[in-house]
């Protein structure tokens, strides 16, 4: 035995060999015969910087190493035969590769490289953040094939979603939503009509091989209000080789006859070494959705998406090209269309809704109301290391997201009741500097963003008719901010800080062609700090500190009128300011081959937290009357807000082939100026389920069970209707695997049990969906 | 490979070049401001209406008193109108065009103050009550309420009843009766 570790003056480095010394796997045996040399360099795939300090080992064996400076590894005199490589780096996810080694394997191995060197040796691995994050992929992802994304997001806990009937899903995060989630598209803040309840995000969730999901203060990069958190969408890198790859998918749901095709082809260039593509598409269509016991009149949905992305990497630089369309039209159930309030407590006492609404016969018609959205987003992506600096990498984007909403018109006019277009620009400029002092690692950057929203309008300071929602507006967005990382053996620390500036125009029409014209301007700093304690290799803890801020979004200034949706008179105020949020979270990791858990508590207060308030007088429901009737009033308020709870998740394997997993979440909370219980908050969920893995064919089935409480921190007389009943749903997950092709079957809503969920808008009118059996189809090439 | 791309390009140009036409800007489509009823017996025509002139918030509508004669029949006839428009649009042709999927509905606080009786009917038979006949009792104070219902028809089939309980409201208004 001998040591071979080399002697460095740089302190970090010392202290990470002493650790290493620590647990004597830096040594490395010498057999006789034994002359393969395995060697390669570790690379951040995100940045393309050399990793310094990764450590590899091979499994089953004390032979190790770890990269120089320059991210080299190499082990020498190894044995023939096949070995896991075992990659772990501090913050880095640990990464494990199969390689049959059968000679001198004398080469660099290079993220960038061809495909035969990557079908050898792949060593990359993903920089983690202190924050919390969840992540979504693989086979949880798969069984997910064909849902929206707020539905595939569902499968976190601590997640739950904002819905209008089926399809309208918009993800819930610790009892946050809307503006106070940000959700990136392939690294870019997706700009749609984010404030309304019944918009969902305009993603097709086949772009994505990993879904994020970041609770609490993250991403200082992104934006400052993200209060609730964050969801990442990201596709897999382009890919390397000019050997074509692809995937096809097909779902097919029962319930609404909903089918889905999404397919990926990708490739290279012959002689253009780092040149990738990507081209993929989706079709869903589907008709009317059934409840346990009838079904629902318009109910149908259409998507076509697709993509495509063509990048050039190499070491040194690189720059890609990203072009996304997404297109849905939504049929919104016609029995929820009401004019007034006696309508809706109509439609609430009749609890069945009436049998014009419930037709026996299938169909796919999607009719009025109804949504059609689309959103294209173009996005270019360069960067530039330097040896110096470090990454430089800059980004543009354009979305343009045109939502209309149909609603029922009197005669065959072809009117709209909603017509939103939103155009939208940005660009970053992001440094990842070199390490300062071999301690610090980070990042400083600047983000500009101008936004332009056209309501029922072509030019923004001409609007041609009083809109009760939205005016016409444009933002003006700055963003600065700096996020350093220190990192030890088993300690990471982790702060941000950044400076917004926003500035808002609005340019509406009152009632008799009055225009009016509004300015606002808004600027704060946000702060994040951070620490992680690795207690164990399996075993990390962190401790989340953040002092965030989000101005007040356009509609809780401008709106005034009938919110037909929700038959409720809504006003906004124009002097609202921004609210502050202050979030503790504490969470724990541990993971092992017999018993997993994540654990995450938080803790935020919001300052001013803006929100939707009944005005409520002598304790009477306050309404307003107009040409249709009475509507009760709502008021956008500032309140301060108390937001607690804890997720949980466990997986414990009961023997070899049996895990049984369980998901818990609770989410708490008060307006505490008024010491009153908020609307929409998801109610206490537990979820359980028990999977057994067969030996072949990667095959397994899961039992599932649910079980929703009623939400009962509710106050009285804020509501149209009390919230439903407690629920428990089953459902069945299987999945198979042969080769290249993989099926999966899945039927939820097992018993077809008929429920109301709180947080669907819709429990006023109808149950949630009936029984639902999916199979799934995945084919890779 | 090329040819894939090419393909796909134009099957994305021809994805966002389905998408439907832009509709011009309008202002609600369903905007009706104004509700008149028009009270005749013999030569005497009496007129009410319930106006909200600045749309929904702002000011509250203003609902004149009906006041009729004790034991009288009136011809009733309603009419709806955007008076936000200069000249002021009248609505009831439009509806009356599609009796077919609108109804009138008068409820009064009591069967004896007013008894309403819807005399049109559409083209499937069922009553419209753009016009009714009004009947008075003995001298009393009440309210009408008067509701225009919209009962589109749904996947293509007509879905009026007869009943007030399809559909949405399009206009409500309750006035104020005094018979003397």
């Amino acid at each position: 035995m001998q040591q071979h570790c080399t002697k460095s003056s740089e302190p970090l480095k010392s202290l990470i060999i002493y650790i290493f010394l620590l647990i004597p796997i830096c040594l490395y045996s010498q057999k006789k015969d034994c002359t393969c040399t395995l060697k390669g360099v570790v690379h951040d795939q995100e940045k393309h910087l050399p990793i310094v300090g990764a450590v590899l080992y091979l499994k089953g064996t004390s032979i190790s190493t770890f990269t120089d400076a320059k991210g080299v590894y190499q082990f020498d005199k190894l044995c023939q035969g096949e070995y896991i490589l075992v990659c772990k780096a501090l913050s880095f996810d640990v990464t494990e590769l199969k390689i049959n080694l059968q000679d001198v394997h004398n080469q660099d191995i290079d993220l960038l490289n061809d495909d035969e060197h990557l079908q050898e040796v792949v060593v990359s691995s993903q920089k983690t953040s202190i924050a919390n994050k969840t992540v979504l992929s693989g086979k949880n992802l798969e069984e997910t094939r064909g849902q929206s994304l707020g539905e595939a997001l569902k499968n976190i806990s601590g997640v739950t979603t904002l819905q209008t009937g089926s399809f309208v899903q918009k993800p819930v995060i610790n009892g946050m939503h809307s503006n106070r989630v940000i959700i990136l598209n392939n690294g870019i803040r997706q700009e749609g009509q984010q404030w309304g309840s019944e918009h969902a995000p305009e993603i097709d969730p086949f772009v994505a091989k990993k879904l994020t999901v970041i609770k609490g203060v993250a991403g200082l990069r992104y934006g400052s209000d993200a209060i609730g958190g964050m969801v990442m969408v990201e596709p897999e890198n382009l890919p390397d080789s000019a050997k074509i790859h692809g995937e096809i998918n097909l779902v097919g749901f029962s319930n609404g006859l909903q089918r889905v095709g999404s397919g990926i082809i990708e490739g290279g260039l012959k002689g253009i070494q780092g040149l990738g593509w990507r081209v993929q598409g989706t079709y869903k269509r589907g008709g009317n959705v059934s409840t346990a016991t009838y079904n629902l009149v318009n109910t149908g949905i259409q998507e076509r998406n697709f993509s495509v992305g063509i990048g050039l990497n190499k070491i040194h630089f690189g720059t890609e090209l990203f072009y996304s369309y997404f297109d849905t039209q939504i049929g919104v159930f016609t029995g929820s269309h009401i004019g007034n309030i006696q309508d809706l407590q109509r439609a609430i006492s009749i609890g069945k809704p009436a049998d014009a609404y419930t037709p026996t016969q299938y169909s796919e018609v999607i009719d009025r109301p109804n949504q059609d959205v689309s959103h294209h987003l173009l996005k270019l992506k360069t960067f530039l290391n330097s040896e110096r600096l470090g990454k430089l990498t800059f980004v543009g984007a354009y979305q343009y997201n045109w939502r209309l909403e149909y609603d029922i018109p009197r005669g065959n006019r072809s009117l709209n009741t909603l017509n939103f277009k939103l155009d939208t620009y940005s660009a970053e400029l992001i440094l990842d500097h070199l390490p300062i002092a071999q301690l610090l690692n980070g990042s400083a950057g600047l983000n500009i963003q101008y936004q332009q929203n056209l309501s029922s309008s072509f030019e923004l300071t001409k609007p041609l008719i009083s809109t009760t929602l939205l005016p016409n507006y444009q933002t003006f967005n700055l963003g600065l901010f700096i996020n350093e990382r220190y990192v030890s053996h088993d300690w990471e620390g982790e702060f941000g800080l950044r400076y917004d500036l926003r500035n808002l125009e609005a340019y509406s029409l009152k009632i008799g062609g009055i225009l009016q014209q509004n300015r606002f301007d808004f600027s704060n700093f946000s702060g994040a700090l951070g620490a992680k304690y690795h207690h164990t290799e399996n075993w990390e803890s962190n401790l989340n500190f953040g002092l965030v801020w989000r101005s007040p979004s356009v509609n809780e200034l401008f709106t005034d009128g009938i919110h037909h949706g929700s038959a409720s008179y809504e006003k906004g105020d124009l002097n609202l300011v921004p609210e502050v949020a202050q979030n503790v979270s504490i969470g724990s990791t541990y993971r092992s081959k017999k018993l997993s858990f994540e654990i995450n508590a938080y803790l935020k207060n919001i300052q001013n937290f803006i929100y939707l308030k009944p005005r409520i007088q002598n304790d009477t429901l306050r309404s307003v009357l107009t040409v249709r009737g009475a509507f009760p009033a709502f008021d956008y308020t500032q309140v301060d807000a108390q937001f607690w709870g804890v997720d949980l998740t466990l997986i414990y394997g009961i023997s070899e082939r049996l895990d049984f997993t369980s998901k818990l979440s609770f989410v708490r909370t008060k307006d505490t100026r008024n010491n009153l219980f908020m609307v929409n908050i998801p109610s206490d969920r537990i979820d359980n389920s028990l999977q057994y893995n067969f030996k072949k064919r990667n095959a397994y089935i899961s039992f599932n069970h649910q079980f929703i409480a009623q939400q009962n921190r509710v106050e009285a007389n804020c509501d149209f209707l009390a919230p439903p009943d407690a629920y428990n749903l089953f459902s069945i997950r299987s999945g198979l695997t042969f080769k290249h092709l993989s099926l999966g079957l899945t039927v939820s809503n097992l018993f077809n049990i008929s429920y109301r969920e709180y947080l669907n808008r819709f429990r006023y009118f109808t149950d949630d969906m009936g029984r639902n059996i999916s199979i799934r189809v995945n084919y890779k090439f | 490979m090329k040819k894939s791309i090419i393909l796909v390009a134009i099957l994305g140009i021809c994805f966002s070049g389905c998408k439907k036409d832009e509709p011009a800007p309008a202002q609600d489509n369903e905007f009706i401001s104004t509700m008149k009823l028009t009270f005749t017996e013999g030569a005497n025509k009496l007129v009410y209406s319930v106006k909200d002139l600045d749309g929904d918030g702002g000011k509250p509508p203003v609902i004149d008193v009906i006041k009729l004669l004790p034991n009288k029949t009136y011809v009733l006839t309603t009419e709806f109108l955007d008076e936000t428009k200069s000249p002021a649009v009248n609505l009831t042709s439009e509806i009356e065009a599609e009796s077919a999927e609108h109804l009138v509905v008068f409820e009064s606080s009591s069967a004896n103050l007013l008894a309403v009786t819807r005399t049109d009917k559409d083209s499937r038979n069922f009553e419209v009550g753009l016009k009714a006949s009004a009947k008075t009792n003995a001298a009393a104070n009440g309210t009408l309420k008067v509701t225009l219902r919209h009962q589109p028809e749904v996947g293509g089939k007509p879905t009026k009843n007869g009943t007030a309980s399809i559909g949405s409201t399009d206009f409500e208004g309750t006035f104020t009766v005094e018979i003397k």
